[in-house]
This record gives structure tokens, sequence and C-alpha cells, in this order.
């Protein structure tokens, strides 16, 4: 097979910076991917922090520069920045041969023997020892922009468009005055000795595409467009406590919400972030709050009370390692079944996931439409790569959420009661707003009747109890969004995989890679998780021969979920490393389950 | 048209409890306060208050938590919302917070207030979220049938302090004082008149009341702060009481032994909703809010 020829080379370069905390490696990879953004080609970009602030952990910002659409980023890096030789070492092995490594070639007499990167370096990488502290203390009588040096070299190697640097420079330091000047004059030296060093051709930035398609082009994060959702879908009123990695919802929602007129309030606790949430919920503001795992665990209770009292509310979790206070900076897929299950009683509740930053945007609105719609809690899981992960992401002109979706209250014959829960054919009731006259009534998390006066007789029980579940299953079918999606090869399928949230990105890396290998192979992203799309699911498995789940925590949640709503067989390749699954380790189960065929994947059910 | 507050359910229910001879106040089916609670003050209280303050029904929310006084809303004849056990306040701050036109009056007992819900109460005073809290301190666990509260006496004992209580209560009003609630002041509920007019002014004061109630729970505490009992030690305020001397008002708040009735302490400062629509002004924000407000009215 040969690739057709293309008048520019696609691009698909990965770049990792990799320093300690306050070396600026978080700065320069924002810098770095902003720039390549604006200058139009595709990125998706995940950094790593030390869970401190300050100190010496490690830190890498790792971006992956695309013409075409990417969906994760790749197993092996074509360019290394080390910033920091001790911190670089371990992931010089991640850079493909032929690949590049940029590093300090001067600190070599101060350092211990084999702490300097370039005895580390495989034969086959290009080795580009840059004087970054002589060339920085030169272009600016100071060693504090070295990582803006290494960027010009980087630039300068490659031919990178320089306007577009220097912009993003101007934007990042103008504030302070000198400091902006100063990393420009970094930058240029930089520049300059990159662009005369010697180049091989294995790696190649391509011309971006520019187009209509990329004009509108926004690089943002997940949790940065999950709050343009909420503020395209009209948020009123946020409720929140801070937590990693959900506080960044939480900070810029603090910033735009007054600019609209809108309230946003610091609460002492999550348990008070909920209430208040379902508080405003139930004067019918479009109203949520923003955690994590703890914060979820603290607001069971109160989110039982929203789907019993069937009141509105909408909750942001941004998942990372648990239980517990777990691993507060690295990302987890383990709050499925606290979200779907969570809390005591039968208190199901809408809980959507999506899959990439464009799909935060579109949860971060549709979760409102749900929550008015169907009067109830509505879970929006995100987790840390999620949520920290940069996307180039196009936004469409209108916002594509409703404003509202209240179910209209009929005028209630004269005389007769407001009957707050009735029993409609839809099971969602007519609801009346405090405020409204002629409609006074008590919600309570007691069960109770059509008036809503609480009554613990058991055929009530059950009569409330199917209306609160029943009328959940208008959610499998609301407008205008994605429940569930299947992608890749059409009719028999020898692997198929389910997937969610953030995870989907490599799985379905790993299908294109799998169906390069002419391995018949499907992928289907599952972003309704509570109530289940048992129909699509299930029409999908009769597709394949075998289904892999690949999902990032220790006990296949969603393998699990999976299993107890359709009855049916998964494998599950649930794994916990603090980072996103790596995508040649689905390829590698999904080569052995389609060397094993059906009957021997059979077996290996739940014990991948 | 404006409807007149009114006591609903109750009148009913209470006779048919009555009438069946059933005097335990947790029957399955009904559930209301035992005849006699000091709980029935707040019932004609409320509405009272809030007829002679000309509040309409319709724009009134009455929260509360879990517990017999929270059980409130459903004798009442506005919008109400009965939450969980501690949470009155956090979800009465999200109602105000989302629609200042409503007149929001929280409700709840001691061990709702200062037990399960005690961390919140310090913020929704700083705050000074234009509220109304009604406390009614009973000193015990009334639903759960008589248990030890954090402002139970120190000997009395209760099915969970056998061996009586030994831990110090809380003084709850020293606490909202020093919380900084601009608005504390206290009733008992075997003055219903001036509980009346307690809470009439409670609710008028724009910010964050605080109205200790002390309300015997006749079932389960035959001892300590029964009817008589609280007779004899409450006393009024001094006459020369100045409710805007905040050392006068702590010092007031102190004597346990011989409880003031009255307002103790009242204070002028912006409230929460005069701070956020600062910080909208501040973001530029005040035209869209101005509409919105305007839009919803
Ligand atoms: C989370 C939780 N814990 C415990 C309870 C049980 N509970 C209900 S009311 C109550 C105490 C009530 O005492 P208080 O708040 O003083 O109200 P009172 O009944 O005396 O008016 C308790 C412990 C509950 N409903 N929820
Ligand atoms: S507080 Fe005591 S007297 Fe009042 S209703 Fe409860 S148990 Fe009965
Ligand atoms: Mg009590």
């Amino acid at each position: 097979m040969t690739r057709p020829a293309k008048e520019t080379p696609s691009t698909d370069i990965q770049v990792a910076i990799c320093g300690s905390a306050g070396e600026g490696t978080i700065a320069a990879g924002d810098i770095l991917r902003s720039a390549l953004a604006e200058a139009g080609y595709r990125i998706i970009s995940f950094d790593t922090y030390p869970p401190e602030i300050r100190g010496f952990g490690k830190c890498i910002a790792r971006l992956r520069v695309t013409t075409e659409q990417a969906y994760s980023l790749k197993q092996q890096s074509d360019v290394l920045i080390a910033l920091n030789d001790e911190h670089a070492i371990p992931h010089i092995g991640e850079v493909r041969d032929f690949g590049a490594v940029i590093y300090d070639g001067h600190s070599i007499a101060k350092l211990p023997e084999g702490g300097h990167v370039s005895g580390h370096l495989r034969a086959g990488q290009l080795p580009y020892p840059v004087s970054l502290r002589e060339l920085c203390e030169k272009a600016t009588g100071g060693n504090r922009s070295r990582n803006i040096v290494a960027l010009g070299f980087l630039a300068g190697v490659y031919q990178l468009p320089k306007d577009a640097f220097l912009r993003i420079i101007t934007k990042k330091f103008g504030k302070k005055p000198g400091v902006a000047e100063q990393n420009q004059a970094a930058f240029e030296t930089g520049y300059t000795v990159g662009e005369a060093a010697f180049r091989l051709d294995d790696v190649v930035f391509g011309a971006p595409k520019r187009d209509a398609a990329t004009r509108d082009v926004v690089m943002i994060n997940g949790n940065a467009a999950t709050v343009r959702g909420a503020v395209d879908a009209g948020i009123d009123c946020f409720f929140g406590y801070p937590i990693t990695p959900a506080t960044s919802i939480m900070e810029r929602l603090a910033s735009e919400m007054p600019k609209h007129g809108k309230r946003l309030l610091q609460t002492e606790d999550e348990i008070s972030a909920i209430a208040a949430t379902i508080g405003a919920g139930y004067t019918g503001a479009r109203a949520a709050t923003a955690t994590s795992g703890p914060g979820l665990s603290l607001m069971q209770e109160m989110l039982g009370l929203g789907v019993i009292a069937e009141v509105p509310s909408v909750v942001f979790v941004s998942q990372r390692g648990g239980p517990s206070t777990g691993m507060p900076t690295k990302t987890e897929q383990s709050d499925l079944s606290a979200a779907v299950h969570g809390g005591h009683g039968d208190a199901q509740k809408i809980v959507i996931a999506p899959t990439n930053v464009e799909g935060c945007y579109r949860c971060g609105g549709k979760a409102f439409e749900m929550a008015e719609a169907y009067q109830t809690p509505v879970v929006v899981l995100l987790d840390l790569y999620l949520s920290n992960r940069y996307e180039t992401v196009q936004f469409g002109a209108r916002p594509p959420f409703e404003a509202n979706c209240s179910k209209p209250r009929a005028k209630a014959a004269p005389g007769e009661p407001y009957r707050r829960f009735a029993l409609t054919e839809d099971f969602v009731s007519p609801r009346a707003l405090p405020g409204e006259p002629g409609a006074m009534h008590t919600i309570t998390g007691l069960e109770h009747n059509e008036l809503g006066r609480p009554n613990d007789q058991g055929d009530m029980h059950e009569r409330m109890s199917k209306k609160r579940h029943e009328k959940l299953k208008a959610a499998l079918k609301h407008p205008d969004f994605t429940h569930c999606k299947r992608f890749g090869d059409e009719g028999r399928i020898k692997v198929g995989m389910l997937a969610w949230g953030s995870t989907f990105g490599e799985c379905l890396e790993a299908m294109f890679k799998a169906r390069a290998e002419g391995i018949p192979c499907a992928a289907m992203k599952v972003v309704m998780l509570s109530p289940f799309p048992v129909e699509p699911v299930s029409a999908f498995m009769d597709d394949c021969d075998v289904v892999l789940v690949p999902e990032v925590n220790y006990e296949g949640q969603f393998a699990r979920l999976i299993q107890g709503e359709l009855g049916r067989p998964v494998v599950s390749l649930a794994r916990v490393p603090g980072v996103p699954l790596p995508v040649d380790e689905i390829l590698e189960t999904i080569r052995r389950l389609a060397a094993s065929g059906p009957r021997d994947a059979a077996r290996l059910v739940r014990a991948a | 048209m404006a409807e007149a507050h009114q006591q609903i359910y109750l009148e009913d229910k209470l006779k048919e409890v009555r009438e069946s001879g059933r005097l335990e106040y947790r029957s399955k089916a009904l559930p209301t306060w035992c005849p006699g609670c000091g709980y029935f003050a707040m019932a004609g209280g409320v509405p009272a208050a809030l007829n002679s303050l000309g509040i309409a029904p319709q724009d009134t929310v009455v929260v509360s938590g879990i517990g017999c006084s929270s059980r409130f809303p459903f004798f009442v004849n506005t919008y109400g919302f009965h939450t969980l056990h501690g949470r009155v306040l956090p979800v009465a701050t999200g109602i105000k917070v989302a629609n200042d036109a409503l007149t929001v009056i929280a409700v709840g007992g001691d061990g709702d207030g200062f037990a399960i819900g005690g961390g919140h109460v310090p913020h929704a005073a700083r705050r000074n979220i234009d509220i109304t809290y009604l406390l009614f301190d009973n000193g015990i666990y009334g639903l759960t049938k008589g248990q030890t509260s954090p402002t139970s006496a120190i000997g009395f004992r209760t099915p969970t302090s056998p061996y009586t209580n030994p831990d110090q209560p809380l003084n709850p009003l020293l606490m909202v004082l020093a919380y900084g609630a601009t608005w504390v002041g206290q009733a008992f509920a075997g003055h219903p008149q001036q509980l009346e007019e307690l809470i009439r002014q409670a609710i008028a004061h724009r910010g964050f009341s605080y109205l200790h109630i002390l309300s015997p729970c006749v079932t389960f505490d035959k001892t300590d702060k029964t009817y008589d009992r609280l007779e004899q030690r409450v006393r009024s305020l001094p006459a020369n009481h100045d409710p805007q001397d905040f050392a006068a008002a702590m010092r007031q708040a102190m004597d346990v032994e011989t409880p003031p009735m009255g307002l103790l302490y009242v204070n002028e400062r912006p409230t929460l909703a005069d701070a956020l629509d600062g910080i909208v002004v501040k973001a530029g924000g005040a035209e869209k809010r101005a509409r919105k407000v305007a839009k919803a009215a």
C-alpha cells in the first residue's frame, strides 16, 4: 500500500517539553500551542504537573500538531525539548527514531556522570545541543527566558511562522513592562540559531490548512469549553467550592457570569454548593455547580433530594485519581459508578460524558436543557485529561441550545389545588415556580402524593418511583444530542470497542491503526450513561464478534455498567496509570482478540 | 389578587389526630406535631407576621431542614421546600440568590441548625443574606424521639445519653452574633404574641435575621426545658438595652440562666445581593442584569 502523493505533506508532529515546575515548561507549551493554533494547525495538547505548586517537580507539556483531525496524543513524540536534564532523561525514550532532542549543550560540566541528556540519546535520534543559558544571557541579561530561547530554536529549525509566536509572546507577557521585549529578544536569538541548524527531512511541518473551515477555530481546553457551553445555554447561577481539576470551571465562570449580569457564589463546601444549586433550580433558574470525586461524594444526599423533589440542577464532575484524596493531579475515570449509582434509594439521574473538548461545549449547554425538560439533576462527567486538554474547536455562529425547555403549566381549574407532581402521560409534571399566584405548594424529600404532601403508602411509592424513572426515558431521545455514535467499519466487526469519556480518543486512534492492519474494527462512543442507551449499544454489539471496553479505572466500571444493563459479555481493559491509556496497549489488545476469535475471547471476559 | 396567609392542613389533621386518640405526632400517614408542642406558636405567628407586612403568599418561600420543627412548610399556604437534615440555609441561599423578589424564611431545629448544619450558619450570617432564620430550640432531637442535641443541658438524660449528657451546650446566640448576623432576637413559644411581633420584625429586617425560639418538646422533655421551667427563667431585656450596641448584645446573650427575650442586636450593612450586584457592576453586566430582573418581574 503506497500513500497518495500530496502537494503539501500533511503534518502530524508531537512536541514534548520537559522541565521542572518554575522553569517555564508549561508556559512554553502554552505559547507553542497558541502560536501554532493561530497559524492554522489543529492541536491536541495535554500537560502533566507535579502535585506541588512550586518546587522542583517534573512538568511535561505535550502537543500534537496536525493538519487533519486527530483524536489523542501519540505514543511517541517527534521532538523533545529538555529544559531540565534530570527530568527529561527518562523521557528521551519516547522520542521516535530520527526524532529530535533539543537540550542545553553547555551544562555538562556541572552535572554528575550520567546526569546530562547527551549521554542518554539513542543512535538515530537527532541531537540539538543549544547553548540555551548563554544565548539567553546574551539576549536578555538574565537566564529566565531559556524556555523561550528553546522555543525560538524549534521555530527556527522547522521554519514555523515567527509572527504568530511574537504576537502570542506579546499577549502573554504584555502586561509587565519590559518582559515582553525580553522574551521577544530571547525568541529571536533562538530562532536565528535554529534557522542555521542542520535539519533532517523526517520531521517536517507542512503548511497549515487555511480555509473557511479553520477560520473561526479556537484553541480551548475542556473546562473552558464546558464554561462556554454553560454561558451559551444561559446559566443564571453558579455555586461552587474549589477542587482540582474542576476549579478552573468556577474561576472562569467567576469572571464571565457577572459580565452577563449573572451570579456566582463560592460556598462553604460542596454540600452547600449543590444545596444552593437546587435552591436556585427550584425558582426556575438555570443553576450549576462543579466538583471532582470527593465533592460528588458529599453531594450525593442532596442529589437524591433533587431526584425525589424533581428539581433541575447541573453538576459538572471532573474526575481525578481516587478513592479519597487519591491522586489529585492525575487523570482517572473512576467516578462513573458514583455518578450513575451513587447515593441512597432508587435515585436515577441523568449522567452524560463528553468524549472530546467540543463535546464538553455541547454537554455543558445541553445539560441545562435536560435538567429543565426532565426536572432532575444532570451530572456531566469530565476528567482531568479532558478538563485540561486543549483542542482546536470550531464554534458555530449561534449557540445550539434552547433557552427554555420547561413544560408549560395549564391553568388549573378554579378551586382545584395545584398538583405539582401530577401523573401525566410522559411522567413529567407541569411546573409552577415561586412567585406564581394560585399554585403554592411545598416540595419535599419525603415520598409524596401528586400534591406534594407526604405520603408513605406502598402504592403511592410504587407510582411515584415509576414516574421518576419513566420520565427519564425521554432523555434518550433528547433532540439535537449525540447519545452514542458508531465509528469505523460497517457490517461484521471482529473487534468492536465501547468507550466513554476522554478514553474514546485513544480508542479511535487504536481503531484506525487496527483497520490499517486489516482487522475489521469499529468503536462506539457512549455519551449518555444514564439512562443507558440499551438499543443502539445492543445493536452495535450484535455486529461484533467481541467487544472490548477500555477505560481508566481499576474495577472496569463501564464494563460492569454495560453488563448490568445488557447482560452481555464484554472484555474489559481497565487500567489506572494516572495518565491516558496508551494507544498501543489498546491496539495490542485488539490484535490479541482478533487473533483469538470469539470463543477464546469469551474466556478473556473481565480477565483482561 | 393576593391570597391571605392561612394555616392549612393542620387544623384538620390535628382534629383527626385528637379524635383518633393517637397523641403521638408521628402518625404514619399524617405527620404533625404533638398537641402542646411549642411549634404551634410558629404555625400561627408566621402567617400573621406575613399578613401584617403585606407580603403575598406566592412571593414567600418557607424552607426547612428535617425535624419536627422543619415540618412547618406543610402547614402554611406559601411556596415551601422541605429539604434535608441540616441543609436549610444553603438551599435558602440558592433560592434568594436566584430570585431577590422572594421573601425567604428558613425554619429548623437545634440539631438541624447547630449539629449537622452548624457549618452553614457562619456563612449565611457573614454574607448577610437577606433571609429570616427561625431556629426552634427544644434542646432535643424531637423527630427521632428524644436524643441529646447540641443545646441539651449537662446532666440531661436521653436514650443516647443514658448516663446523662456530659457535653457543654452551645450558645447559638453568642455564635450568630460573632458570625456577623445583622438581626438577632430571642423569643419563647410560651409567649406567642411577642413571638409573632419578633417574627414580623425579623422578616422586615433587610439582611440575615436570626430568631432563637425556646420551644418545649412536651413529649420527650419532661424535666428541663418545660413550659413551667422556662416561664420562670425567661425575662425581658432591660428597658435601656440598646440593640445597636454589639457588646451589650453579647453580654445579654451570655446569660443562659435567665434568657433575655426581645431584639438583642440590629445593624445595617450591605446584603449578599448588594455584594453580588456590585460584582456585576464591576464586570460591566449591570444593564444585562437590569433587563433580566425586569423580564422576571
Ligand atoms: C443525614 C441525616 N441524619 C440523620 C437524620 C435523622 N434525623 C432526622 S431529624 C433529626 C434531629 C432533629 O432534631 P432537631 O433538628 O433539633 O429538630 P426537632 O425535631 O427537635 O424539631 C435527626 C437526627 C436525617 N434525617 N438525616
Ligand atoms: S418537638 Fe417534641 S413535642 Fe414537638 S412535635 Fe416533636 S416530639 Fe412532639
Ligand atoms: Mg430540636
